[in-house]
């Protein structure tokens, strides 16, 4: 409890290091934080290209399908790639001066999140433009349950981020563990294919152990289905991401205070 | 806690592991499992202290005793081992100034960073942001970026967003070296009108000057305890009074050391002239400083000259007010010389303090034996500094038999501070009334 009100007394600093973050990912380039607009954009060209033309598969627009599936996926796989790394690369603050140490990996998240925010105008451009020129449908209610599978995403990355983070400053050799994880991760969760691609009932059920399976999945029914997701998927999906962060911050809270030491 | 108190610290204990050979690899760990790779040095081995609100304390120690530990303890960068810490407050610290400060953001930018970072929401940033300009006296630049200011410049930023802060305790670590004289004065105004504003604060640093005129109690860590605690001027002389003694311990040791290698060295040396019988030409013997000169006829000539303390043992350090005696052995080749003996005192860059013979002191030279001993007694006055001796031994008509040039050296250490060549008796009369002169250390 007292860490959530410390938290809220450093809020500032958190919106500080995002905007930091942000801005400064782009900083001295020509075009600056369209960056933030054109890297996505570019990717979905690239894939609607390779997918049309190249590699033709047998889902209906699958650059769609896709991208609204990958977009979400890299931001959690980058929170957790680089918000385990992202203690050891604030070592100057870590070592000099207190705050609450979570304000750390709670920035990094946050301003992948805010990345995948901005990226989500993209896609909603692009299905704008998909209803109008082709048969592509859109759901408005099911729009509306998208902020809860985004919150629901955050929280289980935040989660990992705070685990991870703090296993990595005592143990240098998470971060390239974790590459490995991640990359494996991604052909372990339906992003690149349906999950129906599994025949075998009972492989296919041992996927939802994988707490993104569920959120993926969601993201694609509102997004691409133009359908409300289940009630179930959803309610698996906040479960996992309860005992995740729970689990997090409870192995953050019992590292943080050697953090200074091993450094 | 009591209610009185800002900060109330508990028998706190604090160990780190030393590394030996820090191996992380999967190799070593197997193969080594079993070696302990660490020892645990117990930096602080139980503190405790109270500050109440209001209080300003100072830490001083020699490096390493553990007082920065107790800082960083303090602004919870570090965790106890053992014992507790307890504060009431909003704690800033004057440790790392400048923390996360961007040199691409302006100024302004980064006070917004840096203030956030000491906990401030941005309400609170704006109600002081004219405040920190101001102090910092950056008011053109302060929307330049920071890259392009002067070091000076940045440290001054950092310290107004630092002592801005409005914190209930204020920890320093040794920061009173920021900008020109002007400015130092500046931020030891506002220090001081914080103080009065009823801010606690905590002060690690060597200026005990500094400690002495803002704190109200000094506490002196030694080897991870408290020593001393108490009004910071009394603390200090303690403090300093050690230090010095550990000093001087220090030099004597080298000193001794080096004379006694010098020594073998001689014994080696004489061992292998005589061996090769090559040349009869004299070396410089062993009781002479390494810068010696030697001239002379040599019909008389010194084998030893020390400096003694009264109870006759080698000494290498003395005090002002020491007395140091001066043991010159000699042999005379020739039957029924006449000498005059003399001694000369130089400071190091070379300033001719003093120098009489036997006859200057007698009106009479002094019979040469073969052997014998010449001990002159001298009351220091001089002042702390390091000093060279020059001896000799001439005839009654002035030729030269032996002259030594920086014999020996030796240090004078003094806890007055007096400053000039050496020390003038003084009676001071104020208004009629005679000033008592003050014992040292009292």
């Amino acid at each position: 409890m007292t860490t959530i009100k410390e938290l809220y007394d450093y809020r500032e600093m958190i919106f500080s290091l995002v905007r930091k973050d942000l801005r400064g990912r782009y900083k001295g380039s020509v075009l600056g934080f369209l960056w933030t607009f054109i890297n996505p954009l570019f990717q979905l060209i690239v894939y609607t290209i390779a997918f049309s033309f190249i590699l033709k598969s047998p889902i209906e627009k699958y650059y769609l399908y896709l991208f609204v599936a990958l977009v979400p996926w890299i931001f959690f796989s980058a929170s957790i790639q680089g918000g385990a790394n992202s203690i050891n690369a604030a070592k100057n603050l870590v070592t000099k001066i207190y705050f609450p140490r979570e304000v750390i990996p709670i920035s990094y998240v946050t301003s992948c999140f805010v990345n995948m925010l901005l990226t989500f105008i993209i896609i909603f451009i692009v299905l704008a433009f998909s209803v109008v020129f082709s048969d592509v449908q859109i759901n408005f209610i099911a729009l509306l349950t998208l902020p809860v599978i985004w919150v629901v995403e955050y929280v289980m990355a935040l989660g990992l981020a705070l685990l991870f983070s703090a296993v990595t400053v005592f143990f240098r050799d998470m971060e390239h563990i974790l590459g490995i994880i991640t990359m494996a991760w991604i052909y372990l969760t339906p992003v690149l294919y349906p999950i129906e691609t599994i025949q075998n009932e009972r492989i296919r059920k041992l996927f939802y152990i994988n707490p993104m399976t569920s959120v993926i999945e969601a993201y694609r029914d509102v997004l691409y289905y133009a359908r409300v997701p289940k009630f179930s998927t959803l309610m698996i999906a906040v479960a996992f991401g309860i005992i995740m962060l729970v689990l997090g911050e409870f192995v953050f809270s019992k590292l943080k205070r050697h953090f200074a030491e091993v450094m | 806690m009591d209610r009185e108190n800002a900060i109330e610290v508990k028998n706190v204990k604090k160990k780190f592991k030393i590394y030996y050979d820090k191996s992380n690899d999967l190799k070593d760990r197997i193969l080594f499992r079993n070696r302990s790779h660490y020892e645990d040095r117990w930096v602080l081995r139980g503190i405790s202290f109270n500050v109440k609100k209001g209080e300003a304390i100072g830490l001083v120690g020699h490096n390493g005793c553990g007082k920065s530990t107790t800082l960083k303890l303090l602004t919870r960068i570090l965790y106890p081992d053992e014992g507790t810490i307890e504060m009431s407050g909003r704690v800033s610290s004057l440790i790392e100034l400048g923390a996360g400060f961007h040199p691409d953001m302006s100024g302004r930018e980064n006070i917004y960073t840096n203030a956030a970072i000491f906990g401030l929401t941005k309400k609170e940033i704006d109600r002081r942001l004219d405040d920190i300009v101001e102090f910092s006296e950056l008011e053109e630049f302060i929307d330049n970026p920071v890259r392009t200011y002067s070091s000076g410049m940045y440290m001054r930023l950092a310290f107004s967003v630092a002592i801005n802060v409005d914190a209930d305790i204020l920890l320093i670590d040794e920061i009173l070296a920021v900008g020109d004289a002007n400015f130092q004065k500046k931020c030891f105004d506002k220090l001081r009108e914080i103080k009065a504003n009823g801010t606690t604060i905590v002060i690690v640093s060597h200026s005990l000057g500094q400690i002495e005129q803002i704190c109200d109690t000094s506490y002196w860590i030694d080897e991870g305890l408290i020593r001393e605690s108490g009004t910071p001027k009394i603390v200090h002389e303690l403090y300093l009074k050690s230090m010095e003694l550990k000093r001087i311990e220090q030099l004597e040791k080298t000193h001794t050391h080096e004379t006694e290698k010098r020594e073998q060295e001689d014994e080696e040396k004489k061992k292998k002239i005589s061996e090769e019988k090559a040349h009869a030409e004299a070396e410089l013997p062993a009781f002479c400083h390494k810068t010696a000169i030697r001239m002379g006829e040599g019909q008389a000539e010194f084998t030893d000259v020390r400096l003694l303390d009264r109870d006759g043992n080698k000494k290498y350090v003395f005090d002002t007010e020491d007395e140091i005696f001066i043991r010159m052995d000699y042999k005379s080749h020739r039957k029924e010389l006449k000498g005059n003996f003399g001694i000369g005192i130089f400071r190091e860059d070379s300033l001719h303090c003093y120098g009489t013979n036997i006859e200057i002191e007698s009106g009479h030279f002094a019979e040469l034996h073969d052997s014998g001993t010449v001990t002159v007694k001298v009351m220091n006055s001089l002042l702390p500094g390091n000093y060279f001796l020059d001896v000799a031994v001439h005839s009654d008509d002035g030729r030269m038999y032996d002259d030594i040039r920086r014999v020996c050296s030796f240090v004078v250490t003094s806890d007055v501070r007096d400053i000039g060549v050496c020390r003038l008796k003084t009676v001071w009369n104020v208004d009629g009334n005679e000033l008592v002169r003050r014992e040292a250390n009292e």
